[in-house]
């Protein structure tokens, strides 16, 4: 018999999607609690699953259709909210580039399956893009090139058993606290831990080993271990690896040997001895996880290539307790690639609201959670904007027309974690005010323009999923209901079995600092809430976390080192003026942390709000994500 | 105290009786996760008084995570202001409380009720609610209530106690209120032998626990001695702390944690709504003073003040017992690995320089 209040459903607010259950009479939820059996959030969740119920009982919702009429929106019914957009999408020319479709990396995969069936069928249009696709579809390519299929290889729940794990730059425990928790546990149990961080994060405290490499130089550091590795393979000959077969070997085995360490040590600040140590637990390691973040502020391509290449190299990959993991910050963010709303390389929505003479016009968005909106203007000067969201956001001020979502409980959906583990969440309150789910929604649409997809309800739509999407075949929504998801299978692609070596260059990366702007400024994810910003500020407790640092650093602060400090002359908090190489500058408070290296600053991405206009300019720096560095100077 | 034999169907009988007039909770599990809580029930088949300890506390009952507790609303024009109260009294049975759940309870009494303030919301919840303990024939992995004075046998706060014996259930009574029940029933009258075989099952259940528990006993004390003297060395805390992903989960599944947080968020225009939910001393934002002064910002800092709370003499003093109640649930849900009986064990190693 199902408990009258604790129904079981899976966490919406990060790529991890742990077991949770929400504790609810079926009309409002009261309360979370965590899944114990689930495999890889095993009884725990982090601050935001916690809260969960915060977010579900805001009252900053989107109840109902609203069409704007003299500059206001007012509310419609779905007849004639539909109607309007569809007569109004029907104007633009999908195929001439005029209507693009930004989805959301938060949608269910019913919800993005059939929004991708929309843009192609219906408005017939190729300018997709998800939110924080950008990352991800970096990862993904590597992926592809090197495993034969655009998606994690491995499973999370590989933490719990591997001899080696390897965490690039990403400051795991906050993105992805439940996976940090993890990889704490197997450090305990006696895996190596070893993080590559340039400041010293929380994951980095409790690894077994941190390289605290200079900014930039991330891959290069992967690629010395590759080397290392491969040197030691010479000498060794007890295992005899195949590797030297695949495809790219010989190209990525020269592009190794020319590392120097003198170069080497010079751009990263890392020896190369310590390097040489390290690749013996590597060599020695019978499974090795390797996980990298994935997304928004992800790593750049030639960084994500090391990491695959370095993975194909240690001839482990095939052992059930390897994987390389690239982590999603948000829920379904690999389930909405896998679903094609991805867009095409060079084509994506993304890039014709950047081009000014691009031929867009129309504007579809789902789920805007961005504290900041890209290409605002641009939007703004839009035709026409269509937006639905659960929640009220500052997008709804650029639309034209606006249609409530349903919550994630108040609708039965699938989520494909970061690792493809694709989960189920049934419908566990009443959708009182009669939104319909995202499928719905588009189905309509479709249907108000002659098409009929007749969809009965999510597990329907999930059927046609299942025989379009390569790698979900074997799944349905009895099958997920049953256990706790299932990874979607590798074999869907023709290549699954196939390895080869994305072709890497060796760079010294140069800092682009200057005597005259001495400081690496790196744009960080600090806190706990990251982009999720909007979400989070409709909860209580996470969201009084989330100022916290803002109660004591109201201006917004810089991260520096205490020798910088000293070296300025500058106290904690005290006012500083931050100038950077193109010449804009702002006033921010200092934050002494001795967890930031010299010579290198750190603000926190959230705080960009404030500082907006600084960091405007460097807009592409900062899509570049984890990476991007600002040459800047600071004065007292 | 008097004693009663009850068979497996005198209590799925008197659970259907006391459905008639209370909301009846009791330990379930949820079919799909196989996970255990402490819910309404349906009907007495679902009562399982062998499933394992809850995974959540049964002060989800009395204190939940989050509540409405008053709605007011502000009419401009006649000035004046509607308030109305949110939370409303139910009779309530907790049947089959693990004792270190009852114990929560009496400590949340002692928080809630027992000082100069008394809280009119708990209080609402809890004034009607009678107590059935059910004594733990064997520890749970995680359990160590032998360390804490609070199992694995009840001995006050009931008004009834269950614990499984050959010939059926042993029925105690614990209160007045308990004395009615029994008094209105045709129970049979427990043996001297049954007490006696009580006694042995308690013994034996107490001998099941892992040697570390009962080992730590001892510890318990010691620790506490040590955290309220203050002599727990920095980095003892800073290593416990370095292992604290701030995320409440503590604070939320522990019987005995009352913080608490009050929020007032707008539901229309002039219409406002007052939430109250768990708080956690984990957090940043937790101990921050008005004009920003925050005594406890560091992570480290916000953890001992955890140990303190729950592991001290001037908190036990509070609580008549000490703060924690050996439940164990706060080592299963953290995703660091400093629950308390870990930071037991860390200070232990402290205290013995490395030997255990
Ligand atoms: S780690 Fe992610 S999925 Fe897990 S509880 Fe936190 S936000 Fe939810
Ligand atoms: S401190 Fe931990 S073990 Fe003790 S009562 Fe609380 S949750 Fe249970
Ligand atoms: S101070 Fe901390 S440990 Fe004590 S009751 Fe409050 S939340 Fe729990
Ligand atoms: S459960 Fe662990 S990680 Fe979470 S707040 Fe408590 S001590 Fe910290």
């Amino acid at each position: 018999m199902n408990l009258a209040h604790y129904k079981p459903c899976v966490c919406n607010l990060c790529g991890t999607g742990c077991g949770q259950f929400l504790n609810t009479d079926g009309q409002r939820v009261y309360g979370v609690a965590p899944l114990i059996t689930h495999p890889v959030s095993k009884g725990k969740l982090c601050i935001r699953g916690w809260h969960a119920n915060e977010l579900l009982n805001t009252h900053e919702r989107i109840t109902t259709p609203l069409i704007r009429e003299h500059g206001e929106l007012r509310p419609a019914s779905y007849d004639e909210a539909i109607a309007k957009v569809m007569s109004t999408l029907q104007t633009f020319k999908g195929e001439a580039g005029e209507i693009g479709v930004l989805a959301s990396a938060r949608s269910s995969n019913e919800d993005g399956y059939t929004l991708a069936r929309l843009s192609r069928e219906v408005l017939k249009t190729q300018l997709r893009g998800i939110g924080a696709e950008a990352g991800h579809r970096k990862s993904m390519d590597s992926l592809r090139h090197a495993f034969g299929y655009p998606g994690a290889h491995g499973s999370l729940t590989a933490i719990d058993h591997a001899d080696y794990i390897l965490v690039v730059g990403t400051d795991i425990t906050r993105q992805n606290p439940i996976i940090g928790g993890n990889i704490h546990a197997a450090q305990r149990r006696g895996a190596r831990v070893v993080t590559l961080s340039s400041s010293r994060t929380q994951i980095a405290k409790l690894s077994t080993k941190h390289f605290q490499e200079k900014p930039g130089t991330l891959g290069l550091l992967v690629n010395a271990l590759g080397k290392s590795l491969m040197a030691i393979r010479t000498v060794n000959h007890d295992r005899r690896a195949n590797i030297d077969k695949l495809p790219g070997y010989s190209e990525y085995a020269a592009s190794l040997r020319s590392i120097s360490s003198v170069a080497l040590e010079r751009a990263s600040g890392i020896r190369y001895e310590e390097i040489e140590e390290e690749a013996k637990y590597l060599e020695h390691a019978k499974s090795v996880v390797i996980l990298f973040s994935s997304g928004i502020s992800g790593l750049d391509r030639p960084t994500i290539d090391a990491i695959t290449n370095l993975a194909l190299l240690t001839d482990r990959m095939d052992h059930p307790h390897s994987a390389v993991i690239p982590v999603a910050g948000i829920s379904n963010l690999q389930g909405s690639f896998d679903m094609g709303m991805s867009g095409e390389l060079g084509n994506s929505v993304f890039k014709a609201l950047a081009t000014p003479d691009s031929a867009i016009k129309a504007l579809l968005v789902i789920d805007h959670d961005d504290g900041i909106i890209r290409d605002k203007a641009r939007i703004a000067a839009l035709d026409f904007v269509v937006y639905a969201c659960a929640y009220k956001n500052a997008f709804m001020e650029l639309a034209d027309v606006v249609f409530p979502l349903p919550a994630y409980n108040e609708t039965d959906g699938t989520y494909t974690a970061a690792d493809k583990r694709v989960q189920i969440t049934r419908q566990n309150v009443d959708n009182k005010r009669g939104i319909l789910p995202g499928w719905n929604l588009w189905q309509r649409l479709a249907a108000a323009v002659g098409h009929h997809w007749g969809y009965q309800d999510a597990a329907h739509v999930f059927k046609d999923v299942a025989k379009h999407t390569p790698g979900y075949a074997d799944l349905s929504h009895e099958l997920l209901g049953k256990g706790f998801g299932q990874h979607w299978n590798p074999k869907g692609f023709a290549s699954s079995r196939q390895r080869q070596f994305n072709a890497i260059n060796i760079e010294y990366w140069e800092a682009p600092t200057s005597p005259q702007f001495p400081f690496a400024l790196m744009i960080g994810k600090a806190q706990h809430y990251w982009h999720q910003n909007n979400l989070m500020r409709k909860t209580i407790v996470p969201r009084r976390e989330y100022d916290q640092t803002l109660w004591l650093y109201p201006q917004g602060y810089i991260e520096i080192s205490p020798d910088d400090a000293t070296r300025l002359k500058v106290k904690d908090k005290w006012l500083v003026n931050v100038r950077s190489s193109i010449g804009t500058s702002m006033k921010i408070a200092v934050k002494i942390s001795p967890d930031v290296q010299n010579g290198t600053a750190y603000i926190p991405y959230f705080i960009k709000n404030m500082i907006s206009d600084f960091l405007l300019p460097y807009e592409n720096a900062y899509a570049a994500g984890e990476e991007s560095v600002i040459p800047i100077q600071i004065q007292e | 105290m008097s004693m009663y034999l009850l068979s497996a169907h005198d209590i799925s009988a008197l659970v259907t009786e006391l459905q008639a007039s209370y909301d009846v909770y009791g330990p379930q599990v949820e079919p799909q996760t196989k996970q255990v809580f402490f819910d309404q029930l349906a009907s007495a088949e679902a009562l399982d008084l062998a499933a394992p300890i809850p995974s959540m506390p049964v002060k989800e009952i009395l204190f939940p995570q989050m509540e409405r507790i008053l709605k007011y609303k502000y009419d401009a024009q006649s000035q004046s202001v509607e308030l109305s109260k949110q939370y409303f009294e139910r009779p309530k049975v907790l049947f089959g409380l693990r004792p270190c759940d009852l114990s929560g309870i009496l400590v949340l009494d002692r928080f809630f009720l027992g000082q100069e303030f008394v809280d009119d919301v708990y209080l609402t919840h809890r004034r009607q609610c009678l107590l059935i303990s059910n004594t733990c024939l064997h520890p749970f992995p995680q359990c160590f209530c032998v360390c804490t004075h609070s199992g694995p046998d009840a001995d006050e706060g009931f008004d009834l106690d269950l614990t499984q014996l050959k010939d059926g259930i042993l029925v105690r009574v614990g209160s007045e209120k308990g004395q009615a029940l029994a008094d209105a029933h045709q129970w049979s009258v427990a043996s001297a032998a049954h007490a006696a075989e009580f006694k042995a099952v308690v013994e034996r259940s107490i001998d099941l626990f892992p040697e570390l528990a009962t080992d730590n006993k001892a510890w318990v004390a010691k620790v506490m001695n040590r955290i309220t003297t203050g002599f727990v060395k920095p980095e003892t805390w800073e290593y416990i702390g370095d292992q604290c992903f701030e995320c409440g989960a503590c604070s939320f599944v522990c019987p005995t944690c009352s913080c608490f947080n009050i929020e007032d968020s707008a539901t229309a225009c002039g219409e406002c709504e007052r939430l109250r939910m768990r708080d956690s001393c984990s957090f940043e934002g937790y101990a921050r003073m008005a004009g920003d002064h925050n005594p406890r910002q560091p992570v480290e800092d916000r953890r001992n003040k955890r140990f303190f709370c729950k592991l001290s003499y001037p908190q036990s003093k509070k609580y008549l017992r000490p703060g924690c109640v050996g439940c164990g649930r706060c080592q299963w849900v953290c995703p660091g690995d400093i629950g308390l009986p870990n930071v037991v064990q860390y200070i232990r190693r402290e205290i013995t320089g490395g030997q255990n």
